[in-house]
């Protein structure tokens, strides 16, 4: 009898009470902590703990403290490339903040217009430049922004715009705001969707009530939709900046590591790169690679902290 | 204040008609309730009086003037949703005020306005909060104080208490009632509940797939249904419907057969003609009592649902037609025995076989 | 009966269809000159191949030229493998985290949830040092190791928001018949989570997929390259012949867009919901 009830009462206790660790959740959990802590979170503490290290030609490391972050951020060797891909990146990450979201609540407004015809045939389609690799996108608009090919100056000249065509990709003034504008082109329907299910949230009796207030359709969208939306566009905001300033694939893919011309379009991921595995004479350094990466890392964390600290907190999320 | 008349107003989206044909007066300072099922198109009808919506046809006016091509901001409406549709984002207070920004109200205006409304409703303490920092029957009240800023001349209601539990909505119905005898406003309202309709109404509509099958007060609806639908839809429970068939027919009077009884109703000369198959509505309450003129009808229980002040029996009849009596509080009654009911001579309502009464003329 | 035709949305409809043109257009032209000979693709390139102009020297040059086969299998192999271990061991992780409450619970949730944010890329120093020490270099499972790193965090937040939403009678009962923790996973849990898959699959296959970063570091050659690799190298080794060029493209853009064609559906339904949290 008390047999029975003993072994009644086991398996909630194992459930409920929380003092102990049970085999079983030991078993669920350890492959994902082992491969993710050993082929993630390992190496990201190793390259931070590598930043502190030099090495010399025999391969032997030393402990350096902050030399190499001294190096990176004063060295005339590292520092006009440091700051020129930091600058480059912040004005790829500010491309994408003003164009790719603006065009992504544009489009997100007009497929969640009420009973549009059409609607699941241009989100499929507008969605689908995101869905292909980076590097095919860069070798697309490389072609079609060849002027030996001339289609992109073709298509211009028919709409009276051929004049303004140029070799975009190989000016330094305009290399890199046309990188940036071809991002934007090929992930714009990331925000799109984001935006467009966050609009389909919010309940049309709202936006009736709003009609019947006497708000017209720029006072709903500006008193009632937007401020509705602003958690969703928080999000795609930090999503954007963690993608902008660890990106590489574009760059690589039509300029090569060297981020042409004259490294007018390097950003953190290309320098990195370079950093790490070195170009043409210069050898690549696995501390000073790992030096720049800590370097990317502390940007990425400041966003990131500034973002749930400072943007988070004041978004107040809404449920309807 | 105005009123609101409809003339031939119609609505479909596509080819699939929501509304036909719909005629209707409402007088200035009425309260008219739209009742009927759910999906009969009582909302789309107040959306298209509010300007939510566009009549495919007809013609809508309020106070005298035309308002089909007015947006719904001029009408002069104000309008409560079921849902509420309060904007999280707003406080109390700018959720009020928000109407008034558009209607070029000067501040101390709406301050006034707001303040006045929040003391009406007894929000004046929570002016400062957000929708959902409210419980469900302040923001109800919240709803109903964004509607009465806008000082309209008409107030539309879509079922405002479907979202409350069943205390609050009978207290809410009362306070809805309070407000319409002080603003003296026009209200139009919308349920799909008979018990609502009868308590609020001065006029009822009853709807049924998009056209209104009545219109008249509660009392009137009661008691003279035109209609088997009305019938069964006002009323609660439900009116009891026996089938018969018309034995002969002498003026204006006729003899009825069903379930191995007879009984004479006066009707509308020339309506019926012998043979013709009817139904024969009784209400419940009609049924408990024997008395000089009643039939005495037998059959097996069913069900005893009891109230306290009152019992209902559900029984089936020889003849397979189910009835239920309201009877006394403490009816000796069990499921499976059996029972009683008695059919007055008078109060009987009389269905032709297309379900129209024969008993009022038109 | 009227047709619900209004002036305003006819400007909305030109507005999409002309956004819609300006995203697939360039897609659009790659995937029509590939079949053109090359005289044609220079002379008229926004025509259709015809009769006269069709060719198909270049998808001919891309499979003598390279592998093109060998690397669409590993990019499938790597994809497929690292996508089933996202899910398997993401969902055990995330049933453990979200049905059982033990010491430790809200920490290794929060530790999971670093690398959402964190990108793994930056660890490449350390990854590729490993994986020379483990002598993975040039292999896919050195690929599929850091993918499902890489993949679990997100996986693991989705599936365990979707576990949440069984009904906990389902396991209760379960308990009830002393069914064991791993039975009622294995049995009641993941034929459950079936429709979540498809959720996880867009966060987490199409970058796998994609990837140029990792490829390009840990397994650059000895025909180990995935497409997107292999298409940036041969291209990079044949930039002026357009037909291979454009024939290369053509070969890495027509899986993912059968793909997203047949399954936009689902794609685009795990996005929005995804969102709606
Ligand atoms: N936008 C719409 N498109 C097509 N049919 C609709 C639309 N809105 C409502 N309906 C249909 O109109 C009918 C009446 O709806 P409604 O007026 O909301 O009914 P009620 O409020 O009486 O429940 C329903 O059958 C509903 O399906
Ligand atoms: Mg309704």
């Amino acid at each position: 009898m008390s047999d029975i009830t003993a072994s009644g009462v086991q398996p909630a206790e194992s459930v409920s009470v929380r003092s102990r660790f049970p085999v079983h959740v030991a078993v669920f959990l350890a492959p994902a902590l082992a491969i993710y802590t050993l082929f993630s979170i390992y190496p990201l503490i190793d390259t931070i703990r590598l930043s502190f290290y030099t090495g010399d030609e025999s391969g032997a490391r030393h402990f350096a403290g902050l030399a190499n972050f001294y190096t990176l951020l004063t060295d005339p060797a590292w520092s006009g490339h440091f700051w020129n891909a930091l600058r480059n990146n912040l004005v790829f990450f500010a491309v994408h903040m003003v164009v790719q979201n603006a065009i992504g609540l544009g489009l997100a407004m007009l497929l969640s217009l009420p009973r549009l015809t059409g609607g699941s045939v241009y989100r499929t389609l507008l969605f689908l430049p995101t869905m292909l690799s980076v590097v095919i996108i860069g070798f697309i608009w490389q072609l079609m922004l060849n002027p030996l090919w001339g289609i992109a100056e073709k298509i211009l000249s028919a709409v009276g715009l051929g004049s303004f065509f140029g070799p975009w990709l190989g000016q330094e003034t305009t290399a890199l705001i046309t990188i940036s504008l071809i991002s934007v082109w090929q992930f714009v329907g990331i925000p799109m969707m984001l935006i467009y299910a966050a609009l389909l949230n919010i309940p049309d009796d709202l936006l009736d009530a709003a009609i019947v207030d006497g708000a017209g359709p720029f006072s709903v969208f500006w008193f009632v939709r937007l401020p509705l939306i602003l958690p969703t566009l928080g999000v795609v905001s930090i999503l954007t900046f963690v993608a902008n300033f660890n990106a590489f694939d574009l760059i690589y893919a039509i300029k090569g590591a060297l981020a042409g011309p004259n490294f007018s379009t390097d950003i953190l991921g290309t320098f990195f790169y370079r950093t790490f595995f070195g170009y043409q004479l210069q050898v690549g350094s696995p501390t000073m690679g790992a030096t720049v990466a800590t370097a990317m890392l502390i940007i990425i964390l400041l966003g990131v902290l500034i973002y749930l600290f400072g943007v988070q907190r004041r978004l107040q999320r809404h449920t309807f | 204040m105005a009123d609101v008349s409809l003339h031939g107003i119609a609505k479909s989206y596509g080819v699939t008609e929501i509304l036909r044909d719909i005629d209707l007066t409402i007088d200035d300072g009425e309260f008219v309730v739209f009742v009927g099922p759910s999906g009969c198109g009582k909302s789309t009808l107040l959306r298209t009086i509010a300007g939510l919506e566009n009549a495919s046809a007809g013609e809508l006016r309020i106070g005298g003037k035309r308002v089909n091509e007015m947006p719904p901001a001029e009408r002069k409406i104000a309008m409560v949703f079921q849902s509420y549709a309060l904007y999280p984002h707003m406080s109390v207070y700018k959720n009020m005020a928000f109407g008034l920004k558009f209607a070029k109200t000067n501040k101390a205006d709406v301050d006034r306005r707001v303040r006045r409304a929040a003391e009406i409703l007894k929000l004046s303490a929570l002016l400062d909060r957000k929708p959902r920092e409210l419980s469900g029957g302040q923001r109800q009240r919240v709803a109903i104080g964004r509607a009465i800023v806008r000082e309209p001349s008409v107030f539309l209601f879509d079922e405002p208490l479907s979202n409350l539990d069943a205390a609050l909505r009978v207290n809410t119905r009362l306070e809805i009632a309070k407000l319409h005898r002080e603003l003296g406003a026009t209200m139009i309202y919308v349920t799909h509940d008979q018990v609502e309709a009868m308590t609020l109404a001065s006029k009822i509509v009853v709807m049924n797939q998009g056209r209104i099958e009545q219109v008249g007060a509660p009392l009137e609806l009661y008691h003279n249904p035109r209609n088997l639908f009305v019938a069964g839809f006002i009323g609660s429970p439900r009116m009891n419907l026996i089938k018969g068939q018309v034995r002969s027919v002498s003026g204006g009077s006729v003899t009825l057969a069903f379930t191995g009884a007879e009984t004479s109703v006066d009707v509308v000369p020339g309506t019926l003609r012998a043979g013709d198959e009817v139904t024969i509505g009784v209400r419940p309450e009609h049924m408990a009592d024997a008395g000089a003129n009643t039939i005495a009808l037998e059959g097996r229980i069913d069900a005893v649902e009891r109230l306290g002040e009152a019992s209902y029996v559900y029984m089936k009849l020889a003849s397979g037609d189910d009835v239920i009596v309201r009877s006394p509080g403490d009816v000796e009654a069990a499921p499976g025995g059996r029972y009683t009911a008695h059919l007055p001579g008078r109060a009987l309502h009389v269905f032709n076989a297309a379900g129209q009464s024969v008993q009022f003329g038109k | 009966m009227r047709p619900n035709i209004r002036p305003g949305r006819i400007a909305v409809h030109i507005a999409l269809v002309l956004y819609t043109i300006l995203a697939i257009g360039p897609i659009a032209l790659i995937l029509i000159n590939a079949f053109k000979t090359r005289r044609a693709i220079f002379s008229d390139p926004l025509g259709f191949p015809d009769a006269r102009t069709f060719t198909t020297i270049g998808f001919d040059q891309v499979f003598t030229k390279s592998d093109f086969g060998l690397y669409f299998v590993n990019s499938l192999t790597v994809t497929v493998v690292s996508l089933g271990l996202i899910i398997l061991i993401g969902a055990m992780a995330a049933w453990a985290l979200t049905e059982y409450r033990f010491r430790g619970n809200t920490i290794i949730a929060l530790y999971m949830a670093i690398g959402i944010m964190v990108p793994i890329r930056l660890g490449s120093v350390s990854i590729l040092r490993m994986m020379v020490e483990l002598n993975l270099v040039n292999t896919l499972t050195a690929l599929v190791l850091v993918y499902v790193a890489q993949g679990l965090p997100l996986a693991i937040l989705i599936l365990g928001e979707f576990i949440q939403q069984i009904p906990r009678d389902l396991r209760d009962a379960a308990r009830c018949d002393g069914v064991s923790e791993y039975r009622i996973f294995a049995s009641i849990i993941l034929p459950l989570i079936t429709p979540a898959i498809a959720t996880v699959a867009v966060f987490t296959m199409v970058p796998i997929w994609n990837d140029l970063w990792f490829p390009l570091i840990l397994a650059p050659g000895d025909g180990k390259q995935t497409v997107t690799l292999g298409v940036q190298q041969f291209i990079g080794q044949y930039v002026t012949d357009w037909n291979a060029v454009l024939a290369s493209l053509t070969l890495a853009i027509a899986p993912i867009l059968v793909l997203y064609l047949l399954f936009s559906r689902y794609l685009v339904r795990g996005l929005t919901a995804g969102a709606v949290k």
